[in-house]
């Protein structure tokens, strides 16, 4: 496994660097885009490329095409399998078409009724008073889709199999359906693609790199130009530690399948040959194991801290070497601040050390798949630690070091160009860094609830109530997008802070620092010691007790994803509470009387 | 006491010092001073308003904000693809009028470098040379330099102008450049320059000696 080894690391960084570069990218357009979608005002939008409408229209079929194409021959390799996969693999299409299904006719439904459709096809669907319906008629077929999986028999073929058979058609001939939707709706002119405005990130970066770099004629030039580059390192090499997925094991089986086995096979022995790469739940395969993590330092998260502050550094010697009043300032204030808090974020984290008793990040997220969530066993850590790192991130309402109002820009002042963009992309990524280091050690990394790497087991203290076995890269591939996910998630609630929250003046970011989170932390660690030593002593009745319990939080956690997506869909998708319009304002007004006139300049 | 306007009794500062309704003091209760709470409650406002306006948006019950702005008749200009016309009179950036002959109406007499407030004209004179009908009747800017950063776009160069050699109706804003040696204007690029009707010349002409149109012009008084 040699040569795949180096492979594999380098495939490894070039993952973990661009989800972190793009997620930074996508977070300064998307902190915007929600401001705008909280205070219903503009936001970025202008970037734009325009597209022949013609091409587009290619692009579409082309890519449906595509798509039939790799629908049409998953479901051929997995046809000259035997009944288990093939099952399995219909099963998953079917999934994917009843999905496509009711998206689809959501999204058709809406299309007709702007349209103003009342005959046809359109009409029909454009009556469908509540967009739900189509929603939870959807629902009931995934749960169909699934009890015909259940009810089918693995070993000779039945009703079910053909039944389950249909799925790849039907998800073919929905793709085939999209190309042909998009060839007829992409007007024939040009065609501004901006995608949603994240174009936008990208022609900012543009036109930093071609902006003018300006140095202050006094600045101490040297210090100038490594300020940004010290500041944005450390959150290139962050990432490293941070685990993003399940230990993959490479196991290569006699048949040869290697890729495609890791995948879709899940049943254990068929017909004498082995098929199926499940792996044991506990340890880690002794041959061809590749961690999910560029780096697995023996010092974790130790690493972190050690780096994390070296990031203040660069702003400090930003706001020294300016020859600025406001940039000195801010460059103390950066450093001050990140003295404070960094004591406070050490500490507040013991106590999580001492209940997962390891400092490596995936030993702690092994921890939390097999017992419980950070978040439940370390809920007042995860307060402080977020605290702490908000203000090591220098991030609204710790920005004191960069407050506007007093002292312009703080330490980023006198940049331009490139080197501002530095700072900037490493605030970012820094802030993407901080959601996937609090997803890990609070909210159980890349693991999900009651999947294990052997496959489901719902389970309650010892008594196993279901398993189903599944394959270890489908296992893998669930954890990877999972992190991912509650990545994203933490990092959207951490923008929603930046738009909640005033800034602290300058006393409360000390006096929150010294006199609340480390005292807090403090008596956080000693509470921690001592009910882990209570529960030690407490025999193993207590300790089979909060087996259950914590796998009475893991169940929770399950339920509430499952009725978070289930609320979030049908809340978007309930028909709109008629709001009484006052006229109120002028523009109101002037609607109500039939449009405004176009102003001398307009015309 | 004395009265107000309307016969209430005014409060002033001798008497009964500033009044108004008291506001206690908030209390420093422990939800407050952990912020945790109050920090939650705030969160949930924003993100009721950022669910309801993304629920509208979604199923386009009401313009998306971001987008709706790109839209027609909306007060909004899109600046690079709309531009709003400037007014008639706009003072844009410089130009150096022309002479029938291409040669520019600037005669270097540095009146508007000498009227410019911000001192961002810079003019070298230079004679005509030896056998030129101009020579010792006229110069000729052999440099003419205006910083357009420094410029306050005030016009006095313009009113200063004797031969109408100046003039700042291009209808252009500068244009921006990536670095300030782009914004100093030489005599070439002051001359290529034209007016909103694509003209190099002015409305007024400046007929050299010769010309049938205006008999009876001559140089003939040396210096």
């Amino acid at each position: 496994m040699d040569r795949y080894s180096i492979l594999f690391s380098l495939l490894k960084i070039v993952v973990v660097l661009l989800f972190v570069v793009n997620t930074a990218a996508i977070l300064t357009w998307g902190e915007r885009r929600q401001s705008a979608m909280i205070q219903d005002r503009i936001g970025p939008n202008r970037a734009v490329v325009y597209l022949p409408g013609g091409l587009l229209k290619v692009v579409s079929i082309v890519v449906s095409f595509a798509l039939v194409g790799a629908v049409a021959w998953y479901a051929w390799m997995a046809s000259k399998r035997p009944l288990a996969i093939r099952l399995d693999a219909n099963f998953a299409l079917s999934e994917l078409a009843v999905l496509l299904s009711w998206v689809g006719l959501v999204a058709a439904r809406g299309a007709a009724r702007r349209r103003g459709e009342t005959t046809g096809v359109g009409g029909t669907l454009a009556r469908i008073a509540d967009a739900r319906s189509i929603f939870f008629v959807g629902l009931v077929a995934h749960v169909l889709v699934g009890v015909v999986r259940a009810s089918a028999s693995e070993t000779d073929a039945g009703i079910a199999a053909a039944l389950l058979q249909i799925g790849p058609f039907v998800l073919a001939a929905l793709l085939l359906m999209a190309g042909v939707a998009g060839v007829l709706r992409v007007p024939s002119g040009k065609v501004g693609i901006r995608l949603g405005g994240t174009l936008h990130a990208l022609a900012d970066g543009a036109k930093m790199a071609f902006k003018e770099d300006f140095v202050p004629p006094n600045a101490d030039h040297l210090l100038h130009a490594l300020g940004p580059l010290v500041a944005v390192f450390p959150a290139f090499v962050l990432i490293a530690v941070i685990p993003f997925g399940d230990t993959l094991c490479l196991i290569p089986d006699h048949t040869g399948h290697f890729w495609t086995d890791l995948f879709h096979a899940r049943i254990g022995e068929i017909a004498g040959r082995m098929y199926s790469p499940v792996v044991p739940r506990y340890g880690v395969c002794t041959e061809g194991a590749i961690p999910l993590q560029v780096a697995n330092l023996n010092v974790g998260i130790l690493y972190m801290f050690a780096l994390a502050g070296t990031g203040i550094i660069g702003a400090a010697i930003a706001g020294w070497s300016s020859d600025n009043k406001f940039s000195l300032l801010g460059g103390l204030r950066a450093s001050s601040q990140m003295v404070s808090y960094e004591v406070a974020m050490g500490l507040s984290l013991v106590g999580a050390f001492m209940t997962y008793g390891s400092v490596r990040l995936d030993d702690m997220v092994r921890w939390q798949a097999d017992h419980a969530w950070g978040i439940f066993v370390q809920p007042v850590a995860f307060f402080l630690f977020l605290a702490a790192s908000i203000a090591e991130n220098k991030r609204v309402p710790f920005d004191a070091p960069e407050g506007e109002s007093e002292i312009v820009a703080g330490y980023f002042l006198e940049y331009s160009g490139m080197k501002f963009g530095m700072f900037m992309l490493g605030e970012y990524m820094e802030l993407a860094i901080s959601s996937a280091l609090l997803t890990t050690i609070f909210f159980g990394g890349y693991a999900l609830p009651f999947l294990h790497r052997d496959g489901i087991t719902i389970a309650f203290g010892d008594s196993v109530s279901y398993h189903l076995r599944i394959a270890h890269g489908l296992v893998v591939l669930l954890g990877v997008i999972a992190f991912y996910v509650k990545t994203w998630v933490v990092c959207w609630a951490q923008l929603f802070i930046r738009w909640t929250v005033p800034r602290f003046r300058y006393d409360q970011i000390m006096k929150l620092g010294w006199r609340f989170l480390l005292p807090a932390a403090l008596i956080n660690m000693m509470l921690t010691g001592l009910i882990l030593l209570a529960i030690r002593e407490g025999g193993p009745g207590l300790s089979n007790a909060l087996d259950v319990a914590g796998d009475v939080t893991q169940a929770l956690v399950f339920l509430a994803g499952v009725a978070g997506v289930i609320g979030l869909i049908s809340s978007i998708l309930a028909p709109p509470r008629r709001r009484a319009r006052s006229i109120s304002s002028s523009a109101t007004f002037a609607e109500a009387q039939g449009g405004t006139k176009m102003s001398p300049m307009q015309a | 006491m004395s009265k107000g306007a309307n016969g209430e009794p005014m409060a002033t500062q001798s008497d009964k010092g500033i009044i108004g309704k008291p506001v206690p003091r908030p209390k420093r209760v422990p939800s407050s001073q952990t912020f945790v709470p109050e920090i939650l409650k705030g969160m949930k406002v924003t993100m009721k308003h950022f669910f309801r306006n993304a629920k509208e948006v979604a199923l386009q019950q009401r313009p998306d904000p971001v987008l709706e702005s790109l839209e027609e008749g909306v007060t909004t200009v899109s600046y690079p693809e709309q531009k709003r016309p400037y007014p008639e009179r706009f003072r844009g950036l410089h130009r150096l009028t022309l002479r029938d002959d291409g040669s520019p109406r600037c005669v270097a007499c540095l009146c508007c470098s000498t009227a410019c407030p911000a001192q961002c004209i810079y003019i070298v004179p230079a004679e005509y040379p030896e056998g030129d009908k101009r020579r010792g009747y006229e110069r000729f800017p052999e440099q003419f330099v205006i910083d357009e950063l420094r410029c306050i776009f005030c016009g006095y160069c313009v009113e200063a102008c004797p031969c109408d050699a100046i003039r700042m109706d291009t209808g252009r804003h500068a244009a921006p450049y990536d670095s300030r040696d782009q914004f100093i204007y030489r005599k070439d690029l002051l001359m290529a320059a034209v007016a909103r009707d694509g003209s190099r010349e002015t409305a007024n002409r400046r007929p050299e000696p010769g010309d049938p149109t205006h008999p009876g012009i001559a140089r003939d008084h040396i210096h």
